[in-house]
């Protein structure tokens, strides 16, 4: 059974990851926001609560790492699409690689308590 | 913009009124916006009008507005609230307790705070009376929860050590009660300090036995704070009396 410790933890790492994750969803293509939350409600644990991924979105807007423009759709209303600025593409980047350091970091340590 | 029900309208209107509530200026236009094409997408296809229980599954999904910020980026005063309304049951109980001492400080010169301080620490003895059933530490919560308790305790110890001698020595000094009574011969202000001392003196004897007797639940009521408190720590309050009313006799007698 999980421990609150656990939960705890977990719930700040996904807190953490998310705004990586929304960003890197955009890396290849634009995409409104329901999209948004569906991909990543896709995925196993990242996604707590839908709505969290709202305010994430409009304060990357308002820092311009991401932009906005209207579509129409042929089912439904408009669709506000994402899409990340060149600002937000090379901060993108650099949480990447940051990340893969991290994962490196973590896999060494595991693999040192392992020896 | 897609059809609901009268009660769905009503409830997706209060959503939204809790969205705006949380978040503030533009970032709440942008995200009610996005909210409002998120519901639109999930209950398109649904024939109108939309119900409440098929709208509640989307606002569900979303979640509550309230928890969509991270605790840092809310101001201090919403994060002590957020942590009263949304926090585990064993820290909202002692931020409410805190919450009402705070009141009651606050409107002490209205003087109706002072009104407070018995739901104060109401709800922070029955905090720890609960963390006891538990057997759970109370760690860090004592800064929130001990404060009304021991205001209480204070308020009515320090009350009760004068509070009943004060109408006495009133009639006695000051409508010269005590020099009429005892002795008009005598000189006044031997009188009145002879009488005061002794008065003081036997109202500590009474009050220590008073409390001797009430001993078991005047402890439980300001537990924890009186667990160390012992029945013979009560007879300096008596022999304290004794010494008073030692003075008293001396002064008027000797």
């Amino acid at each position: 059974m999980p421990s609150a410790f656990y939960d705890n933890w977990t719930t700040q790492l996904r807190k953490g990851l998310l705004e990586l994750a929304i960003l890197n969803t955009l890396g290849d293509a634009a995409l409104y926001g329901y999209e948004i939350v569906r991909r990543l409600g896709d995925v196993d644990g990242l996604v707590i609560t839908e709505g969290t991924i709202y305010p994430i979105l409009s304060r990357l807007k308002n820092e311009n790492y991401v932009e906005t423009y209207i579509e129409e759709s042929p089912e439904g209303p408009p669709r506000k699409y994402y899409r990340l600025t060149p600002r937000g593409r090379e901060e993108l980047r650099r949480m990447n690689q940051h990340w893969e350091r991290l994962h490196e970091a973590i896999g060494h340590v595991r693999k040192e308590r392992g020896r | 913009m897609i059809e609901l029900s009268d009660s769905a309208r009503q409830r997706f209107d209060d959503y939204l009124h809790r969205l705006r509530r949380t978040l503030r200026g533009n970032q709440a236009d942008d995200v009610e916006q996005s909210v409002r094409e998120h519901v639109e997408i999930a209950l398109a296809g649904i024939p109108a009008p939309v119900g409440a229980e098929h709208l509640g599954v989307v606002l569900e999904r979303l979640g509550p507005p309230e928890r969509w910020l991270p605790e840092e980026e809310l101001p201090i005063w919403r994060r002590v609230m957020t942590r009263i309304a949304n926090g585990p049951d064993d820290w909202r109980v002692a931020y409410l307790s805190f919450g009402l001492f705070l009141l009651t400080l606050l409107l002490l010169p209205l003087g109706i705070g002072i009104l407070l301080l018995v739901p104060a620490y109401l709800v922070g003895r029955a905090f720890v009376e609960l963390l006891s059933e538990r057997g759970e530490p109370i760690g860090a919560r004592r800064w929130l929860v001990y404060p009304p308790i021991a205001a209480l305790l204070f308020l009515l110890f320090s009350g009760f050590l004068i509070g009943p001698v004060v109408p006495l020595l009133g009639w006695g000094i000051g409508e010269g009660g005590f020099h009429r009574l005892w002795n008009p011969a005598m000189d006044r202000i031997r009188v009145n300090a002879g009488l005061t001392a002794a008065s003081i003196g036997l109202w500590w004897i009474l009050y220590s036995v008073v409390l001797t007797i009430l001993f078991r639940p005047i402890r439980f009521a300001f537990a924890p704070l009186l667990d160390r408190l012992r029945r013979r720590h009560l007879w300096l309050l008596s022999l304290a009396g004794a010494i008073s009313l030692g003075v008293g006799a001396a002064l008027l007698y000797l």
